[in-house]
């Protein structure tokens, strides 16, 4: 297991490697005028441009930059940020807006969680009646319809209906936030039903559970004692990545209403041609991901022994 | 005997020799003859399911309508840019604006099927892009042994960084058009397909059939088109019926940030932006754009899941 354990460490290494090297590489890619805001563009003569590439070290060879970028990483220094708060350290821009992305995730996530799960039992005990369709019909309408219209739907809802704000703000966090939550967890909860009704009807239809009710046992204690544990362990997975994720927070959702958390950041430092948070911001979410799916599969095999890890080789 | 009563005595007692039957269906399930035809039985399968067809009617007919709306109704969309009179702004549906004006006065109808239009044609061109792409390379990802872990290696460093970045990237490097943007999308998008492609062509690939058929010397694309492929079908129909409805999101999603189509032309992303401020007032500028494009995408998921089931091999016999 510990062998298992530090080849797949190792491994996601160099997967975040790699992509902090592609999106180097990719940022590289941009003109420099990119560089400069749209003013300095017009104003800035080619010399005084150039003089302020070459100072920020953005004319080397890409070679060169490049080691330089390892050089840095080594030392656990991600750079400050040029644009989006200039000169301040890029972990302390960042600092300031995961709690903000994460509190809401989170607690979009538990609630998905709860509801997502309960609704999923309902369906597959309820399988094939109303209760089970109206479900259904749940799932495929988060499924089909873009996330800005049912966004837009819930904006219209809570505004008019229940009276909540519509943007985001800090003077009245908890009211302010209950319409992101809600967005958030509609996909989630739709997620989990989804899965939570497949696994349990795969489980319903097994052996074992015939055998279960013609003992006599109580449906009710079937439900819960034998298909929820068995039907909940491939959902567990994806369950700690879910939770990873939500630092990286949601960009529509965010942006819909105008919550300053981390989904907006990538796309606004990429358009600001502000590397340094860039880079940093692809090798946390590489990380979190490669994360993720390690610890789903820890928990998974500590939910189920048969599973064994170590036999998988690691080949995902 | 005479001939005649020998004829007799075997129609009474048909056991005794033989005679031509006419073709009927369940004597051919009993001996195991079928006049199997693989399209047939997918579109009899689907025709069986009445919900579906009717899905299948309303997505057409949506589609062809949007053409048809353009066409009936009283201003161009191109004139509509020109014509932003602030007099008429927030004009609710009447005989002359069908679906009213937006904040600026302009027409609503030919603004709203414009971006209907919009959506359905990038939807169409990425999911065929995505369809082509993946099941191209998950083929071949999946059938030749020695490619597989560079390619798993590949799809997983190309999988890790966000799609954000490409769709932000691409946006800057290339502008923002609808041709762009299409070509984007389907770079980032065969990866999903490729990789359920793949799984499938794997699991595939060793049964007994085809290995029979490889030591009769049969070519490989025979055995990816005719051995392996009608078993792809389904998935590929379900990940298309799925492709449709994340590519709309997406073109809005990005549009809505600012990434996507250029500001001018009309697409669910940015009316929903122009109007972000003002349908708490005028509702009708949220029901629109909303309803239709929301019957697009769910009659178009309930048809692919239909016929991705009605596709599965498995549920012929």
């Amino acid at each position: 297991m510990t062998k298992y354990t530090i080849k797949r460490l190792l491994q996601s290494l160099v997967t975040v490697l790699v992509v902090a090297t592609i999106v180097f590489l990719l940022m590289r890619m941009l003109p420099t005028d990119y560089y400069f805001t749209e003013d300095q563009v017009m104003k800035l003569t080619e010399e005084q441009k150039n003089d302020q590439l070459l100072a920020a070290g953005l004319l080397d060879p890409i070679g060169q930059q490049l080691l330089r970028f390892y050089g840095q990483l080594l030392h656990f220094d991600f750079g400050v940020s040029r644009r989006i708060q200039t000169g301040a350290p890029v972990l302390k821009v960042i600092g300031t807006k995961f709690a903000i992305s994460m509190r809401l995730g989170c607690t979009a996530l538990v609630i998905a969680l709860i509801i997502g799960v309960f609704l999923g039992v309902m369906q597959a005990r309820h399988k094939d009646r109303i209760f089970d369709h109206i479900g259904t019909a749940y799932t495929i309408f988060v499924n089909a319809v873009p996330p800005l219209v049912s966004y837009s739907l819930v904006l219209a809802f809570g505004a008019h209906v229940l009276n909540l704000p519509t943007l985001y703000s800090t003077r009245n966090v908890g009211k302010s936030s209950i319409l992101p939550i809600v967005c958030l967890a509609l996909a989630s909860i739709a997620h989990y039903a989804l899965w939570t009704r497949r696994y349990m009807v795969d489980e319903l239809n097994k052996d074992y559970i015939k055998l279960a009710r013609i003992k006599g046992m109580a449906f009710k204690d079937i439900m819960v004692k034998h298909v929820l544990k068995n039907a909940f362990v491939p959902l567990v997975q994806y369950i700690p990545a879910s939770f990873l994720m939500t630092i990286s927070g949601s960009l529509l959702a965010e942006r819909f209403f105008s919550v300053p958390g981390m989904g907006p950041l990538l796309t606004d430092a990429i358009t600001r041609y502000d590397l340094n948070v860039v880079q940093t911001l692809v090798i946390i979410y590489a990380a979190l991901g490669v994360l993720g799916v390690f610890l789903g599969d820890v928990l998974m095999m500590l939910l189920d022994p048969r599973i064994k890890l170590a036999d998988k080789g690691g080949s995902r | 005997m005479s001939e005649q009563n020998q004829k007799q005595n075997q129609n009474e007692n048909p056991s005794n020799g033989f005679e031509f039957v006419e073709y009927s269906p369940e004597a051919a399930e009993r001996i195991g003859y079928s006049d199997y035809s693989y399209w047939k039985s997918v579109f009899q399968n689907f025709l069986k399911k009445k919900s579906a067809v009717f899905m299948a009617f309303v997505f057409f007919a949506l589609v062809i309508f949007s053409f048809i709306a353009l066409k009936i109704g009283k201003y161009d969309y191109s004139s509509a840019q020109i014509m932003s009179d602030a007099s008429l702004a927030f004009t609710s549906p009447n005989g002359e604006f069908w679906f009213g004006t937006d904040n600026l006065g302009r027409d609503y109808w030919c603004q709203v099927w414009y971006a209907a239009q919009i959506s359905i044609k990038l939807a169409l061109i990425v999911a065929l892009g995505e369809c082509v792409l993946g099941v191209t390379i998950g083929c071949i990802w999946g059938y030749v042994r020695s490619l597989d872990r560079i390619m798993t290696e590949i799809y997983n460093v190309i999988n890790n960084i966000p799609t954000i970045i490409y769709m932000t990237l691409a946006a800057l490097l290339f502008g923002q058009s609808f041709r762009n943007m299409a070509i984007a999308m389907i770079t980032v998008g065969w990866l999903v397909m490729a990789r359920n492609v793949r799984n499938l062509v794997l699991m595939y690939r060793d049964r007994e059939y085809n290995l029979a058929s490889r030591c009769l010397g049969t070519p490989v694309w025979r055995i990816l088109v005719k051995n392996i492929f009608p078993y792809l079908i389904s998935v590929i129909i379900l990940r298309l019926a799925l492709s449709i409805p994340q590519t709309i999101a997406l073109e809005s999603t990005l549009s809505y940030l600012g990434l996507g189509l250029d500001v001018n032309t009309p697409s669910l992303g940015i009316l929903l932006r122009n109007a972000r401020n003002y349908f708490l007032q005028y509702p009708y500028l949220l029901i629109f754009p909303a309803v239709i494009v929301s019957l697009i995408t769910i009659t178009f998921y309930l048809v692919g899941n239909a016929f991705s089931d009605a596709a599965d091999p498995r549920n012929h016999v």
